[in-house]
């Protein structure tokens, strides 16, 4: 065996390896959350090298294990976003369990739900996707109800059953296209007749939507993310916004661009419809919201809503001459949301755990809510770094420029014109623009309202997080020439040659 | 020399600088710098401003994002300049104005300069993605300047202004979108250089009218709701009455011109080539902001209301010149864009200082403050006047050569119409200066003193100015001219201009 011809998964197996030794190390010796912590943001640092290092170099489309995973320039571009994601958590985290027992398993949790991502972002295999869907599934539940608070509980048990049965739809789907098809290769699939199996493959169709909507919290599939965002201790909600909802579009991408291209009109339709319903109702249940972290819950609801876009852009696109160009385009500009995204959010739940460190300083009064907008009331003068990093974060969301999120829509709602889905983009863009009422809203609270306590000292792990997330956000922004080359190289992977 | 980029950067540099600044001292030390920069560089652009020459001056041009075809473009010509002395002009009086700021200073001057920076890249951006990108920079230090140091409503104001405006700009990128996708360059790549796809769109092949009609409503959607013009204003009073009095100087001075600059430099080059409606609806527009606006100025209590609505009935000046489409009076709406820019800071610093020295703006509440305060008094009567269309200063210039450039082109009931406004708005005025200033003072009014002298320096400046173009308006208009028949006519892009 050729162990160098493993290497481009290097990263995978240094993050399980890792995993365990994590857990041995920390079942040997007591009060060690710090020494697990940079021991793990050393390991994501080292794989987001090995997985940068893969992607620049030529030797990309490489297929691994009989032909389940494949390392190519889409799999490196989600697992950046993974390793980004799960690094930035590590970092908040080196301030929040410093001292906390079992910060060994938070860590082994984390590593863990990282490698499933990545493997899923790799498969070109359903059962292998399975599998890291639900390894990554698995750990975040357990993520979920961390701080074993009675709000932890009830969101971890909701994303649980949310969660289970939507691997259920998921896997049902599976089966019945690995029962028509004979195989659980996506390339098979592909290659396939499906058609033969007219109503059947409407049915895969179906279930296997659902199943990816439930994790890409599409709406009306929706329903547990607030009540998760909300509950979940607020990095593990960053997670769940940022990393593992983007496991979701990583999933579908392969399995619907690839594997059900033949289902074209079919999952158009049924993407135009979700997409439509998830941005509107996203955007306006955002706007009632009191609750922080929900309004950061529907608005990710809302923002997966405008990813879903690519979708049905390339789903319209495909079908015109010269349509592979807008599709190609379409999908990077949905990467370039999706990576975006991740920052943005990523940013916006450390800064919700900020202001949450902050109350419990206060003294968190019984039975008040500690992520209440009111508590963000002169954010900006009791947080500074904190209330400045959300001030770009809520702007980059909202979609203004020179930030990551205004480069996404911009290159996104660009092909939704080029592709005829005038519509599509009017509707997105007012949207944008309603979205803009519970930003503005946030910032109000933070800048132009009176601060409702003392200045307070922001832990270190939180503000080293929050200004490398700041700066990726505006970076992407000012420079996004790379950025975007890399999404189209992506891209171009799940598009017929 | 860069000059253009340096200009952008210093106050960009400066507004850094000043946020983290510890006393009021260095903040407002540091602004007037990074402002007084700028300025200088503008002087040494007009100087070296070459006014018989059709191309577009101190060209700057790096390719940024090649793949779709964004460049980092800028340049002025004669529709730019003059807009951008203004910038410079207004943003070191205002800051010397806020010489007093108390309320954190740092982020106040902070804010001006970033406002600076947005207004002048909006100016000088060649290129329709670092257009929007600076168009959309100005929302956010407008935002914080009304919503932080505002009135009574602020928050209303601050989220009505950025969410009002921004649907705007989003309907204009729309319409950018719609230029950009169906314009191939010759080798078959994109393109957002401005002058590129404006001289596109006189191509039916390319852009069918059908097409061009609708790219054409949505690019004049985002510059009338910025300029504000009649039905699209209803968001500037609340603005304007909550912002502190720099912030509403830098609004009605600046922020408005950025539309008038899109008509210019946007809406006129594919006005030739869309439906002739388009021109009925446009002077229709501009006729009702005239009028409308002066008679609500007329019925406004509030002083610093009255002069916001002054501004709508002003700008219209500016659509109607501009849509009236003969060589005086395009030249005559972009000086009255100039020139109320000017004036209109006077207004607005009058009805600042009026605020916090006496404490109240309602005009009806108001009496004999010339007693008490004569230079102030000497210098808002000068403004008022000026704003009015006194002859011997730069309004009465500006709206002189709308009206007689119209004239040829405009149905004749449109300037009874219009005429008869100017009635209205000499008389609200007088009426406000003869209420405020003149009359016995009233008894609560014994305490007050003058304005503070870097107050009465920044009016006086403007003051000057508008006297100084106001006599020699050729100063500007000599730049403008060529500009003004470049308007007229068919687009030269950068390339054909030889430029880059």
């Amino acid at each position: 065996m050729d162990l160098g011809f493993y290497t481009p998964l290097g990263a995978e197996a240094l993050l399980t390896a890792l995993a365990v030794l994590v857990i041995l190390l920390g079942s040997l010796m007591k009060k060690s959350g710090n020494l697990m912590g940079y021991l793990t943001l050393a390991g994501l640092v080292v794989s987001l090298g090995l997985v940068m290092s893969t992607a620049m170099s030529t030797k990309l489309g490489v297929v691994f294990f009989f032909n389940t995973l494949s390392v190519d320039a889409l799999s490196q571009f989600f697992k950046a976003v993974f390793l980004v994601v799960s690094t930035l958590v590590v970092i908040a985290s080196l301030s929040r369990y410093k001292d906390t027992k079992g910060a060994d398993e938070f860590y082994a949790l984390l590593l863990l739900a990282t490698v499933g991502m990545m493997v899923v972002s790799s498969s070109i295999d359903l059962v292998t996707l399975f599998v890291g869907f639900e390894l990554a599934s698995l750990s975040t539940y357990a993520l979920a109800a961390f701080d074993k608070s009675k709000r932890n509980l009830e969101a971890a048990m909701k994303y649980f059953i949310f969660g289970s049965v939507s691997s259920a739809f998921m896997l049902f789907g599976f089966s019945l296209l690995y029962g028509m098809t004979g195989t659980t290769k996506i390339a098979g699939i592909a290659s396939a007749a499906l058609s033969n199996f007219a109503p059947a493959t409407l049915v895969a169709l179906i279930f296997v939507i659902a199943g990816f909507a439930f994790k890409m919290a599409l709406v009306p599939f929706h329903m547990w993310a607030p009540d998760t965002y909300e509950g979940a201790p607020a990095l593990v909600s960053g997670l769940l916004a940022a990393g593992s909802k983007k496991m979701g579009f990583a999933a579908a991408f392969r399995v619907i661009f690839v594997a059900l291209l033949a289902l074209r009109l079919e999952w158009y339709l049924a993407f135009a419809i979700l997409a439509a319903l998830t941005m509107t109702l996203g955007n306006v249940l955002a706007i009632w919201q009191n609750n922080v972290r929900r309004i950061f819950a529907y608005s990710s609801v809302a923002q997966a809503g405008y990813m879903a876009m690519t979708f049905v852009v390339v789903g319209a696109a495909l079908g015109q001459p010269n349509g592979a160009a807008i599709a190609q385009n379409s999908i990077a500009g949905g990467l370039l949301l999706i990576l975006g995204h991740a920052l943005m959010k990523m940013g916006a739940f450390i800064a919700a755990a900020v202001v949450g460190y902050m109350v419990l300083k206060d003294g968190l009064k019984e039975g008040s809510d500690p992520d209440d907008i009111s508590n963000y009331a002169g954010l900006g003068r009791r947080a500074p770094i904190t209330a400045f990093c959300l001030l770009i974060f809520m702007f980059a969301l909202a979609g203004i420029p020179p930030t990551a999120g205004y480069i996404g829509k911009f290159v996104l709602f660009g092909s939704a014109i080029n592709a005829g889905l005038v519509w599509l983009a009017v509707l997105a863009i007012l949207n944008s623009a309603l979205s803009l009422y519970y930003y503005l809203r946030i910032i109000s609270y933070m800048y132009l309202k009176e601060p409702a306590g003392p200045k307070i000292s922001e832990p270190k792990g939180y503000a080293v997080a929050l200004i490398l997330t700041m700066i990726g956000v505006i970076g992407i922004g000012v420079f996004p020439q790379p950025f975007y080359n890399w999404a189209m190289q992506a891209a171009a992977v799940l598009l017929p040659h | 020399m860069n000059y253009i980029s340096l200009m952008i950067a210093i106050p960009l540099i400066g507004a850094i600088i000043s946020f983290f600044t510890r006393t009021r001292a260095q903040a407002r030390m540091v602004a007037l710098i990074a402002s007084l920069v700028p300025l200088a560089i503008s002087l040494q652009m007009y100087m070296g401003f070459d006014k018989t020459s059709k191309i577009m001056q101190f060209v700057e041009s790096y390719t940024w994002i090649p793949s779709i075809g964004v460049k980092y473009t800028v340049g002025v010509d004669g529709i730019g300049l003059p807009l951008v002395l203004l910038s410079t002009i207004v943003s070191v009086l205002v800051i010397i104005y806020s010489w007093g700021e108390d309320k954190r200073p740092n982020q106040f001057f902070a804010l001006l300069l970033l406002n600076e920076v947005g207004v002048l890249g909006v100016l000088t951006a060649l290129d329709f993605f670092l257009f929007y990108i600076f168009w959309e920079i100005v929302l956010i230090p407008m935002f914080f300047l009304i919503g932080v140091w505002g009135g009574p409503r602020k928050d209303y104001a601050a989220i009505k202004f950025f969410i009002y405006t921004h649907v705007a700009s989003l309907v204009m990128l729309l319409a950018i979108f719609a230029l950009y996708f169906t314009y191939h360059m010759p080798d078959g790549s994109r393109t957002f250089d401005m002058l590129t796809l404006l001289q596109a769109t006189a191509d039916p092949k390319i852009f069918p009218p059908g097409l061009l009609n609708i790219i054409f409503a949505g690019l004049l959607l985002g510059f009338l709701v910025k300029m504000p013009a009649f039905p699209f204003h209803t968001w500037l009073p609340d603005a304007h009455v909550e912002a502190p009095t720099a912030g509403s100087v830098v609004l009605a001075a600046l922020l408005l011109k950025m539309g008038g600059y899109g008509i210019f430099r946007v809406i006129l080059p594919i006005l030739p080539h869309v439906n002739k409606i388009f021109v009925t609806v446009i002077a229709i527009i501009a006729v009702l902001s005239i009028v409308y606006g002066a008679f609500l100025a007329l019925a406004q209590k509030d002083l610093k209301k009255m002069v916001a609505y002054s501004s709508v009935s002003h700008m219209g000046f500016v659509t109607l010149g501009a849509v009236a489409f003969t060589w005086m009076s395009i030249q005559g709406a972009m000086f009255q864009q100039f020139s109320h820019g000017l004036i209109t800071c006077v207004l607005f610093m009058s009805a600042g200082t009026i605020q916090h020295t006496v404490g109240t703006r309602v005009i009806g509440d108001l009496g004999g403050l010339a007693d008490r305060m004569p230079k102030f008094a000497f210098l808002m009567l000068a403004g008022f006047l000026a704003s009015l269309g006194l002859p011997g200063m730069s309004g009465f210039v500006a709206e002189f050569m709308v009206l007689t450039g119209s004239y040829a082109t405009l149905p004749v009931f449109t300037m009874i119409v219009v005429f008869t406004s100017i009635a209205v708005t000499a008389g609200y005025h007088l009426w406000a200066t003869q209420k405020v200033l003149f009359g016995p003072i009233l008894k609560k009014y014994l305490q007050v003193h003058d304005a503070h002298s870097y107050e009465l320096f920044s009016m006086s400046m403007i003051i000057l100015l508008a006297i100084l173009f106001g006599v020699r308006p050729n100063l500007i208009t000599d730049i403008m001219g060529v500009a003004a028949y470049q308007v007229m006519g068919p687009v030269v892009t950068l390339t054909q201009m030889g430029v880059i």
